[in-house]
Formats: structure tokens, C-alpha cells, sequence
């Protein structure tokens, strides 16, 4: 797993991805289909943006993403750095209870979170359980994670 | 005083510290409000328009903590009671949004008022033992005008003569009632077969356009979210209009620390706080009121404040009352429409009332009374929390497509009246702290029978409705959880911790300073330019949904002390 950070970099070399992919379809079957992995990607890198990729800003807004203040910025550092190890045991096959439940967590986030986050591409997983799009959604243009595994460290 | 800042510095700019803001810049006086969270609701500069931060995202508001606190940086500690250790769990407890607004921001905005008997609770029903049940020093009569006032300001919509147990009003709601959600008036019905008597919930959220406010457009994403199109009032009217005042200040990211006291260690003349704007070392800031300090932190936060300040005396913290709540579940066969709507657009009082069937339950339990909670009709859950309940694997999709606690769930959830109890309290933790070394807060909490036995009452009651009104299946929970406690409650959708973001009693008032900690005017008996503006300084939790009451409180306190 690499530790890289820029956006268009993706987290997870190619043999990391398939088992991160795998652990996440295992909480919710078809979640990598819908983007898991990239949602998960986009959020271990948020921090690399400027505004980071925490917060989606609302289409009204004309921003694509809010501001962090300082501490709160310094929280999603700490609770980043953790996922990261979290998911490093995770792409080893070591994943314990907590990661499983993060894994459920991000599953759940990612095929049924807004768009913005990277995962439910498409809106396929609104879709599927025929959920209506929101009256007031936050912008989505920015889904960029490359879908390229990243260099094997 | 010359070298002031301002007359007056508000601790909080939630609906109880905005209200009182608004207040006393109508009065003439200038006023700093001093909110540790960040700023999403309303520009700070001229014409002071919503700010568009928000949208209808379940990530970023329910999971992300778009409105703080963040718990990694603020966290909280629960134990039932002492035999639990100095702990059971560290992290999220009862956690209302910290940012510009409060709670009242994330709120879906229930606003109905107290009743006569709810400041009187001892006269009128006598003491229960092993709980501190005491009227208050003020009655309905001296907080209706202030009732009246806040209505207006908020803007509530609601309808008079439909609630039959209803206290006397000087006058009509500022708004007719919203649209009602279909599936609230398939409950109310079956309500109303069983001899209750649902009506339209008031509600701070716009039916009409209001203060220059759009009306709701019923998207769905209401209670825990703010809204993005400010049809919700409270207190985003109060802010704009004491910020239009010009002698209005508000600056956020500013923790205060320190309530600081002049040589006599009576009288308060400012504050200090933590500028949180500046990472990692926050400087200290001091600022100087000439007038009065107002703590409005919310019934935590302000506990936790005075305890570290050893301001109030011994009873600070004590009597913490939440509302045990009671969610009967039904399950039906057909969408109930939660998707879109508030979340709760009907409400019945009936369990709050002194009726035969009540009295006959309470001398069952041995109990000399027992009231019930306002009951809330509604449903509202975003598909991310609906599929975090759901367990992972194969049958997760068939789950929710099935959708049986999202699309086709709907909820009686009772807000109990808890009853005050000396060993229920906020105290400071041993050894848990926050980011900038601060002592967390921390929760003991244990119910006391009688929200018990009202709760097993309103289950039997409120599972019947739900049967009749077609449901397939009906069943109820408590919050906090009465039987099996699972210390893995980051995962359970209700928690270990009580849920309710009802939070009041850790500063009640009264005549006597030997069982009060503020006055009947509010102010702390120990140092009295220090005025408490929240659900700190209520007597009785009452079952009802508390802010409407805290904000006429913080308007009565706050006309008072500009007088
Ligand atoms: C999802 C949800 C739904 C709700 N629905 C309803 C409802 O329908 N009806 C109802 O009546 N109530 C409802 N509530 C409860 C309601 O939000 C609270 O009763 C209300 O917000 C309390 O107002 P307050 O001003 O006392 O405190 P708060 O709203 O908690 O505001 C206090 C503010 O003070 C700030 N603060 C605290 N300490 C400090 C410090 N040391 N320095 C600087 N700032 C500080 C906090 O950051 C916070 O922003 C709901 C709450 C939630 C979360
Ligand atoms: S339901 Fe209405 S008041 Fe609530 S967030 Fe949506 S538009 Fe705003």
C-alpha cells in the first residue's frame, strides 16, 4: 500500500485495491462496482486539496468543497493517519473487528452517500433501492480519483 | 467602566445565547457573542444573508461532523453510575452541533410550549421519592408574554384549538401549519380511535414566507441537518437581528475558558477565551464586559464551564434530566413517505395528562403519579444510516430494498419527562481530556423508575396505534437502553449513552440559593452579573420539547436585566 497523497495518485496498489474491494463488496455486496474504493481513496486523501475533501459544498454555493478550520483540520489528519493503518491491515488480510466495522462504515458511505464522496457513480446506488435525488445536492463535479493502482511500495 | 469591549458578552450562540443577544441589543446595549464552533449559518458582514453551506448531504452533516463538535478534539465520557468506574465509554454523548446557531441550526424545530402545571409539579402532584421534584419560581403566566415574543421572532408555525390540553395563549401562532406529512395523519387517526388527541406540531420551520425567509419546501433532510434555504428560524432570526442592530457582534472559533471576576469575586467583568482560529497554539484572548456575562453553552457545556470556573456552588452539574425517550416502531407494508417532509409533523400530549388509565398504572408501579412525554408522529432516515444498521454481507441489498426501517418505518417517539435526581449529573472527568488540556465533561445517568414504568405504559399504548394503524409489526426501545448494554454502541443506531439532544437541569433556578443555582431572574446567586440563558436553569425536564421554553426563559432573563 502506498502512503502517497496527491489526488490523482490512488492509495491502494493493484493487489491492495482487489482485496480492498473485496472486504468492502463483503458489507455491502456491489459497492466496489459503485465506486467504494474511490470513495475510499478520496477520503484518505482529502487533506492533500485545497479545501480539503471532507465537506461537500452545496451546488448553490459555487464552491465545490467548504473550508476546514485549523483543529478541525488537525482532527481529519488524526483520524486519516489511523483509517490509513486501518486499511494497510486491512489490504493484508489483517483486519479486526474495528476495521471491519469501519469497512461497513465506508461500504455503507460510499454506496449510499451523495456522489461528491467519489462513491454511488451514477446514483446507481439510490437507484437501486429507489431513493429520489435530493432537493438540494451538494456540488459533484469533482470525482477525480484515478481509477490507475498506485505504484507498489 | 470605560475600558470595556462591550456591555454584555455572551457565552453561546445557540437559540438560548441569540436570543438573549437579540434582546439586549434592542435594548441599545453592545454585545460580543462568543461561539467556540465555526461559522455556517449567516454571513458576518452586512446584510448578514444566509450563508449557502449547506446541503441535503448525509455525509457530511450526520457522519463528518460538518457542525462539530468533532470528537477527537472535544470528547465527552458516560457511566450509568459510580459503579461503572470513572467511565463507560469516551467520545460522542449527547452531543448538540457546536457552530454558529447551536443546536437550533441542526434542529427540525418541535416547538410546542409547556403547560401551566409544568412549572408547578409538586403542588399540583405531590413529591416522588428518591427524585427532586420542585415548581419553579416562575409560573406559566410570567413566561407567556415571553412565549408570545419568541414565536414571533423565530417564526412558529401552528394551529390553536386542535390540542385540547394546551395552556392558555395571549395569542395566535405568526403562521398557519405546514403541510401535513400523509402517513402523520394515518397515525393521528388510529391516535384518535384510541382516545388520544394528535395534533399539527408547532414548528419553527416556515409554512410561508417569514422575516424574509422562504417557506419550507419539504426536502427531507430536516432534523440533524441544517437547512439550506434558512426556512428554519431558530436562531437565525435572532442573530440577523441583533447583528442588524450594529451593536451586535458575533465571533466564532472563540472557546471561552475563563469567566474572569473582579477582587470581590462577585461580580464578573469578561471573559477569556481561546482564539481557535490559530492551530496548533491558540492564543488567549481577554475581553472585558461592563454590564453582565451571559453563559448560554447549552445545559453541558455551560455545566462544564462553571464547574471548572467554580462558579454556582455545590449543585452545578446536579439534576441532570434528559427525555427518556421511547421510540415504538412500526413496521408497514407501504412507503409512509419519510423521504420527504419534516420529520414529525404531528404530535400528541395525552401521556403527559392526569388521567384514569395513568393514575391506574402508577399505583400498579407503586408510584404516586406518572407522566408520559409529548409523542413525536414521524419518520426520517438517510439511506447511509437506514444501510449502517443493516449487518454487512449477502443480504445486505435485499435489506434495503426491503427497506423496513427507512421507507416503510414509522415512529411514536415519546420524550419522556425524566425526573431530576441529585446523582445524575455533569461533573468533570478524572482524567479524560480535550484538546487544549480541558477536562472533558462527563455523564452519570441512570433513569429513575418512574420514566421506567411511564415508558413500558407508552409502549403498550403507542404499539397498539401502530397495529391499528396497519403496521405489520410493532415493537419499542428506550434510550438510553434499559437491558442489554453493548459496549460496542459506536454501532448500535441508538447507542449505550442516552440519545436524547434534550439536555437540561444542570443549573436550575429557584428562591433559595441553598437548592438553586441562579435566581428567578437567572442570575447566579454567587456572582449575579452572571446570568444563565439555557436549559441549564430548568426546574422539571416536563416531556416537551425544551427549546421554545429555554428561548422564552433567555427573553424574560435578558428583558429583565435591561430594564
Ligand atoms: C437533531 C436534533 C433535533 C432536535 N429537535 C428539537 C426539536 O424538535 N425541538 C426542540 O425543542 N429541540 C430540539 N433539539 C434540541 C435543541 O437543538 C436544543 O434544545 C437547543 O439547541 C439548545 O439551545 P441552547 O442555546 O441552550 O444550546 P445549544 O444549541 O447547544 O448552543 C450552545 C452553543 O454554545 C457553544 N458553546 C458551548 N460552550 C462554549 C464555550 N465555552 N465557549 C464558546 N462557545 C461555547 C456551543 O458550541 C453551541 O454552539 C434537537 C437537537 C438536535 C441535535
Ligand atoms: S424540511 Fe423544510 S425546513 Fe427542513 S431542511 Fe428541508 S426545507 Fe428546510
Amino acid at each position: 500500500m502506498s502512503t502517497g497523497g496527491s489526488t490523482t495518485q490512488p492509495v491502494f496498489d493493484e493487489a491492495s485495491r482487489i482485496v480492498v474491494a473485496a472486504a468492502l463488496d463483503a458489507q455491502v455486496p456491489g459497492a466496489s462496482d459503485l465506486g467504494a474504493v474511490a470513495y475510499v481513496e478520496q477520503l484518505l486523501t482529502a487533506l492533500d486539496h485545497d479545501p480539503p475533501r471532507i465537506w461537500a459544498a452545496p451546488e448553490a454555493s459555487g464552491a465545490e468543497w467548504l473550508e476546514l478550520g485549523a483543529w478541525e483540520r488537525a482532527a481529519w489528519a488524526q483520524r486519516i493517519d489511523a483509517m490509513r493503518v486501518a486499511y494497510a491491515r486491512v489490504a493484508a488480510g489483517d483486519a479486526t473487528e474495528a476495521d471491519r466495522r469501519m469497512l461497513h462504515d465506508h461500504a455503507c458511505e460510499a454506496t449510499y452517500g451523495d456522489p461528491a464522496y467519489g462513491g454511488n457513480r451514477d446514483r446507481g446506488g439510490w437507484q437501486r433501492i429507489g431513493f429520489p435525488d435530493p432537493m438540494f445536492p451538494p456540488a459533484r463535479a469533482a470525482q477525480t480519483v484515478d481509477a490507475t493502482p498506485a505504484e507498489a511500495t | 467602566m470605560t475600558d470595556a469591549d462591550c456591555d454584555a458578552i455572551v457565552i453561546g450562540s445557540g437559540p438560548g445565547g441569540a436570543t438573549a443577544a437579540d434582546v439586549l441589543t434592542a435594548a441599545g446595549w453592545s454585545v460580543i457573542v462568543l461561539e467556540k464552533g465555526r461559522n455556517h449559518l449567516v454571513d458576518l458582514d452586512a446584510p448578514h444573508d444566509p450563508l449557502r453551506h449547506l446541503a441535503n448531504d448525509e455525509i457530511a452533516l450526520v457522519h463528518r461532523h460538518l457542525l462539530g463538535p468533532d470528537p477527537l478534539l472535544e470528547p465527552r465520557t458516560y457511566r450509568r453510575s459510580v459503579e461503572d468506574g470513572d467511565r463507560l465509554l469516551t467520545g460522542e454523548v449527547n452531543n448538540l452541533p457546536s457552530t454558529v446557531g447551536g443546536g437550533g441550526f441542526h434542529a427540525d424545530a418541535k416547538l410546542p410550549r409547556f403547560r401551566e402545571e409544568d412549572f408547578a409539579l409538586h403542588t399540583t402532584r405531590g413529591p416522588i421519592d428518591r427524585a427532586d421534584v420542585r415548581d419553579w419560581p416562575i409560573s406559566y403566566a410570567d413566561l407567556e408574554p415571553h412565549y408570545a415574543a419568541v414565536e414571533r421572532i423565530i417564526g412558529v408555525a401552528g394551529e390553536v384549538g386542535t390540542n385540547p390540553f394546551a395552556a392558555w395563549r395571549s395569542s395566535g401562532y405568526p403562521m398557519p401549519s405546514g403541510p401535513d406529512m400523509a402517513m402523520a395523519l394515518v397515525s393521528s387517526a388510529a391516535a384518535e380511535r384510541a382516545g388520544l388527541h394528535p395534533y399539527r406540531a408547532p414548528t419553527g420551520t416556515n409554512s410561508v414566507e417569514y422575516d424574509g425567509r422562504p417557506a419550507c419546501v419539504d426536502c427531507g433532510f430536516c432534523g440533524r441537518y441544517g437547512c439550506p434555504i434558512a426556512a428554519k428560524g431558530d436562531p437565525i432570526a435572532s442573530l440577523q437581528r441583533m447583528l442588524r442592530t450594529g451593536r451586535g457582534q458575533v465571533r466564532p472559533e472563540a472557546l471561552v475558558t475563563e469567566i474572569v471576576l473582579d477582587a470581590s469575586g462577585k461580580r464578573a467583568t469578561g471573559v477569556r477565551y481561546l482564539d481557535l482560529t490559530q492551530h496548533p497554539d491558540a492564543p488567549v484572548v481577554e475581553l472585558r464586559a461592563s454590564r453582565a456575562v451571559i453563559v448560554a453553552g447549552g445545559s453541558f457545556e455551560t455545566a462544564r464551564l462553571l464547574l471548572r470556573n467554580d462558579l454556582g456552588g455545590d449543585l452545578v452539574g446536579r439534576n441532570l434530566t434528559y427525555h427518556f425517550q421511547t421510540f415504538t416502531v412500526g413496521v408497514f407494508a407501504d412507503d409512509t413517505g419519510g423521504d420527504r417532509g419534516r420529520d414529525v409533523t404531528h404530535l400528541h400530549d395525552d401521556l403527559m395528562i392526569d388521567t384514569p388509565e395513568l393514575r391506574a398504572a402508577a399505583r400498579q408501579a407503586g408510584l404516586p403519579w406518572l407522566r408520559g412525554g409529548v409523542t413525536e408522529h414521524g419518520s426520517a432516515a438517510g439511506p447511509v444510516d437506514e444501510a449502517a444498521m443493516y449487518p454487512g454481507g449477502a443480504g445486505h441489498l435485499a435489506a434495503m430494498v426491503d427497506s423496513s426501517l427507512r421507507r416503510r418505518l414509522w415512529v411514536l417517539t415519546m420524550q419522556g419527562e425524566d425526573l431530576a435526581q441529585p446523582d445524575n449529573r455533569i461533573d468533570l472527568d478524572p482524567s479524560v481530556r480535550d484538546a487544549w488540556g480541558l477536562p472533558a465533561g462527563r455523564v452519570t445517568y441512570r433513569p429513575h423508575r418512574h420514566e421506567l414504568v411511564a415508558s413500558a405504559y407508552s409502549a403498550r399504548v403507542h404499539e397498539a396505534i401502530l397495529a391499528d394503524a396497519g403496521s405489520q409489526a410493532a415493537f419499542s426501545a428506550t434510550s438510553p437502553p434499559q437491558d442489554h448494554i453493548d459496549l460496542h454502541g459506536d454501532i448500535s443506531p441508538i447507542g449505550v449513552a442516552p440519545a436524547s439532544r434534550h439536555v437540561m437541569g444542570t443549573a436550575r433556578m429557584g428562591h433559595d440559593p441553598a437548592t438553586s443555582v441562579v435566581s428567578p431572574e437567572q442570575r447566579l446567586w454567587d456572582v449575579p452579573n452572571v446570568l444563565v440563558c439555557d436549559a441549564s436553569v430548568f426546574v422539571t425536564s416536563a416531556g416537551y420539547n425544551p427549546t421554545l421554553t429555554l428561548a422564552a426563559l433567555s427573553h424574560r432573563a435578558a428583558t429583565l436585566l435591561a430594564d
